[in-house]
C-alpha cells in the first residue's frame, strides 16, 4: 500500500509539536472533468484521529473546504520517545494509520 | 527479545489505529457539515446560535490569500480547559469546514483549507463548556497584480 501518511513530531518545554501532511485528494464534489463536463464525485477525509501512546488525544473532523493533501499540525502535551499515531477515514471508508516517535 | 516485544507491540499499535476511525468517541456532525447557513450550522453544531465573542482566541491567517486552495490558517485559543475548536468559512458553499475535538491541555491547531471568496473565517472554541467565539477577514487574491 502506498503511504499516505507523513508525521514530524518533536518535544520542546514538555509539548510535543506534530505536523502531518496526508496525500489525499480531497475532491469537493464540485470540480469538473474538461472533457467531458462530468462532476467528479466527492472524495474527503471525514475523520483524522490522533493518539499518544494509545491514548486518544483529538479527532478532527473535517468537511470538503480543507485542501488538498491535508496539512495538521497541533500541540500536545508530552515527552521524547512517546509514540504519535494519526489515522484516517474517508467518505468512501478508506483509512490509513502510521506513526512516529516523538524526538 | 527485546526486539521481539518492540515488533508485537508496533503490530498491534497498527492494527488499533486501523480501527480507531470506526470506533470514534464522538460522531460526525453530518447536520453541520451539510448546513448551507451559518446559523443552521452552529445551531447543528452547538445547539445554539448566540455565542459570546472573545479576542482570546487568536487566528492567525494571511490578510490576502495568493492561492485560494491552499489557505494556511493557525488557531490559538486563549482559553484552559480548550474541549473544541471549530472553524466556519463564511463565504463557502458548505461553510463548517473543521470540527477538531481536544482530550487533553492543548490549545493549538493548524491546518490548510480552501476558500470560495473573500470572506471571514469564524472560529468557536468551547472551553469549560462555555462557547467563544472570533472571526477574522481574509482576502482572497484571484488576480495577483499589484492590487494594494
Amino acid at each position: 500500500m502506498v503511504r499516505t501518511l507523513k508525521i514530524r513530531a518533536y518535544e520542546t518545554d514538555g509539548q510535543v509539536i506534530v505536523k502531518s501532511v496526508i496525500n489525499h485528494p480531497m475532491e469537493t464534489g464540485r470540480r469538473k472533468v474538461k472533457k467531458t463536463g462530468k462532476k467528479i464525485p466527492p472524495h474527503f477525509i471525514k475523520e483524522v484521529i490522533v493518539s499518544r501512546n494509545r491514548r486518544i488525544v483529538m479527532e478532527a473532523f473535517w468537511g470538503k473546504s480543507i485542501s488538498r493533501n491535508p496539512f495538521l499540525s497541533f500541540q500536545i502535551p508530552g515527552r521524547k520517545g512517546d509514540t504519535i499515531t494519526i489515522s484516517w477515514l474517508d467518505n468512501r471508508g478508506n483509512t490509513d494509520s502510521a506513526s512516529a516517535k516523538v524526538r | 527479545m527485546k526486539r521481539r516485544t518492540l515488533l508485537k507491540a508496533s503490530l498491534q499499535l497498527g492494527v488499533t489505529g486501523l480501527l480507531f476511525p470506526g470506533i470514534a468517541i464522538s460522531a460526525y456532525p453530518t447536520g453541520a457539515f451539510l448546513a448551507k447557513e451559518i446559523p443552521d450550522a452552529l445551531r447543528e453544531a452547538f445547539g445554539t446560535t448566540d455565542i459570546g465573542e472573545s479576542n482570546k482566541i487568536e487566528i492567525d491567517a494571511p490578510h490576502i490569500a495568493s492561492d485560494a486552495n491552499m489557505v494556511p490558517v493557525r488557531i490559538k485559543s486563549g482559553f484552559e480547559n480548550t474541549e473544541s475548536i471549530s472553524l466556519v468559512v463564511t463565504g463557502n458553499e458548505s461553510p463548517f469546514t473543521a470540527y477538531f475535538k481536544l482530550y487533553e491541555e492543548q490549545n493549538f491547531v493548524s491546518t490548510r483549507i480552501r476558500m470560495a471568496d473573500t470572506s471571514d473565517l469564524l472560529v468557536i472554541v468551547k472551553a469549560d463548556g462555555v462557547l467563544h467565539t472570533n472571526k477574522r477577514p481574509v482576502r482572497v487574491g484571484r488576480n495577483d497584480c499589484g492590487e494594494s
